[in-house]
């Protein structure tokens, strides 16, 4: 086929028009945030007047040496981080694992697990409080009918223990889509190698150990890294749970950065814990896509 | 071993009714739903009774008559009307509007031989995986410059930009798998690939599209941080925000607080009821074959 030069130019004008909707927008509103989070995390600014003054690192050494909320919204987020790689994971895999066998119901089951997905989470976090609620909520009532009062605790009130309970309530949200996801990887377990394992005289725990795993580790680095993203991101659960507190003890990174930006109107400050977090995030994430490339070029 | 000794084994290998292990798993895997579903009853519950009933019955005792005052009490205060309208018209335009660039641009980045091609996939991958929460205050800054807060196209252009690139590596990877002699026919009689796009692309990809449909539904409906920050006028706010609210002015009013809860939560609960199978192959489709 001979490409006459107009022909050509017809070509690159189709290309246009069809990518620079989506990429104009996208640039705009998703790729130049990030790149002013940047800049205004070396200026001093309260958001609205004109007069925006460099400032060089003095935001970063604010919140590094100054800011006594920073390193415990960093530790917390650390933690919620940690815990959202283990148990929702965990969790979601023992789901899947029970519901790929063929079980009466197992498709009502699936949908049960995976309902609290699809709430807003900002509605996740108001039912959690009213069923922490000291007097009578869910919790306390249960415990009281068990006889088991000694356990009755203020659970969202004591800064000893908000953190977890706030977590137990991300669990029971976030388990759905581990399992689903697990679900989706099981479907690649060759059942052929399955049962040739049985065949040989594994039991149910080599089986698993020796052929489920190990055909399943792209399904795990997935979810691992999947989980980690999401729970850097935890917002609107702490907004709606306990805005950071009691005494800042649920505080964390991008609430943190929220608040100094949007209530107290310090944009460099927020930006300069903003820019932390992305920091985080893209050592996660850049290494990731490196993986998915050699894996994409591997498999072509 | 012969394929007739195979099967003997495997007829001799137990049946999964029989199977004790399987009966306990079962019996587990119910019981842990029992417990799963135990917050929406607690929820639904609570929505039908008055305070004085909370009170002084138990959490699980069903109300003795329903107390349907609480929806009406708490759509009038809660301002369900205004918030309601509000999520309905941004998501109506943004979702259909979201998939029909993203469509757009990943046609053309799998289907048309581009330079930069690889390079502009990657520009957008990249932004599928950062958390939108870390530029709060900057999107605020955007925005407020372009005089568009408190506007729907203020919410609609952030919500647009932040579902591209999740939206065009899902569509990128199916219409890769398209045999090239479906479109290369079309091309070579004269058609543009505006053409192909339109007439052939984007039909075939139906199920793919409804599957990316319902998710950024559930998604664009469920959001709450941008429209926190982007949407301050109350006559302007979505259903979460004014749920959220909500619960700030009205906490001792139980009833009326989980009737609200299960208002803002319906709609979801039931696209998600109806349109289940989509949603599972939607994330299949997007996370492990991708």
């Amino acid at each position: 086929m001979v490409l006459r030069s107009n022909s050509l130019h017809a070509y690159r004008t189709e290309a246009l028009v069809l990518l620079a909707p989506a990429f104009a927008i996208y640039t705009v509103f998703a790729i130049w945030p990030m790149i002013e989070v940047v800049i205004l995390s070396f200026q001093r600014w309260n958001g609205l007047s004109a007069d925006r003054a460099w400032a060089g690192l003095q935001n970063y050494r604010h919140i590094f040496t100054a800011d006594p909320v920073y390193w415990m919204a960093f530790r917390n987020t650390v933690l919620w981080t940690i815990m959202s790689v283990i148990f929702p994971p965990v969790v979601g895999l023992l789901l899947a694992l029970g519901l790929n066998q063929k079980l009466f119901g197992r498709g009502s089951l699936r949908a049960i697990y995976y309902l609290p997905v699809i709430i807003a989470p900002i509605a996740v976090a108001t039912m959690w409080r009213w069923m922490y609620d000291p007097f009578f909520g869910l919790f306390n009532q249960v415990l009281t009918n068990l006889g088991l009062q000694a356990w009755i605790a203020d659970w969202l009130g004591d800064r000893s223990i908000a953190l977890y309970s706030m977590f137990v309530a991300y669990t029971w949200q976030h388990v759905g889509f581990s399992m689903v996801l697990f679900l989706a990887g099981l479907q690649g377990v060759e059942y052929s190698l399955v049962e040739a394992a049985r065949i040989d005289g594994a039991n149910r725990w080599q089986v698993f150990r020796h052929v489920t795993l190990p055909a399943l580790q792209v399904t795990i680095t997935i979810v691992i890294v999947l989980s980690t993203i999401s729970s850097l991101k935890a917002f609107d659960i702490i907004y709606g749970m306990t805005g950071g507190g009691p005494a800042q003890s649920t505080q964390m990174l991008a609430l943190w950065a929220f608040t100094q930006s949007m209530q107290i109107f310090d944009f460099g400050r927020g930006s300069a814990i903003s820019v932390t977090l992305l920091a985080i995030t893209l050592a996660i994430v850049v290494p990731y896509l490196r993986w998915t490339q050699k894996r994409e070029a591997a498999s072509e | 071993m012969n394929s007739l000794a195979i099967t003997a084994r495997l007829q001799a290998a137990p049946v999964g009714r029989s199977d004790p292990i399987l009966i306990a798993l079962w019996i587990a895997l119910v019981s842990v739903a029992v417990i799963w579903i135990a917050p929406f009853v607690f929820i639904i519950f609570t929505a039908l009774k008055s305070n004085a009933e909370v009170m002084t019955t138990s959490a699980f005792a069903p109300p003795t008559d329903a107390a349907l005052e609480n929806f009406t009490g708490a759509w009038e205060r809660g301002n369900f009307s205004t918030t309601l309208v509000n999520s309905v018209i941004i998501t109506v335009i943004k979702v259909p509007l979201g998939l029909l660039i993203s469509a757009m641009a990943a046609y053309a980045l799998a289907r048309m031989r581009l330079r930069s091609g690889k390079l502009l996939l990657l520009f957008v991958l990249f932004g599928a995986m950062i958390p939108f929460q870390v530029m709060l205050a900057p999107l605020f800054t955007l925005v407020n410059a372009f005089g568009l807060i408190d506007t729907y196209v203020g919410i609609i252009l952030p919500y647009l930009a932040f579902g591209v690139p999740y939206q065009v590596f899902i569509l990128h990877g199916f219409f890769r798998t398209v045999p090239k002699e479906l479109s290369e026919a079309a091309l070579i009689d004269g058609a543009s690939h505006i053409t192909v796009f339109s007439r052939i692309f984007l039909p075939m990809s139906l199920p793919v599209l409804a599957a990316l449909l319902i998710l950024d539904f559930v998604a664009t409906w469920n959001e709450f941080a941008m429209a926190l920050v982007l949407l301050q006028d109350r006559h302007m706010w979505t259903l979460p925000l004014g749920l959220m609210s909500f619960q700030g002015q009205f906490s001792n009013d139980y009833g009326q607080l989980n009737a609200a809860i299960v208002m803002t939560v319906l709609p979801a609960v039931l696209v998600y009821l109806i349109f289940q199978r989509y949603f599972v192959s939607g994330l299949m489709s997007g996370a492990v074959k991708g």
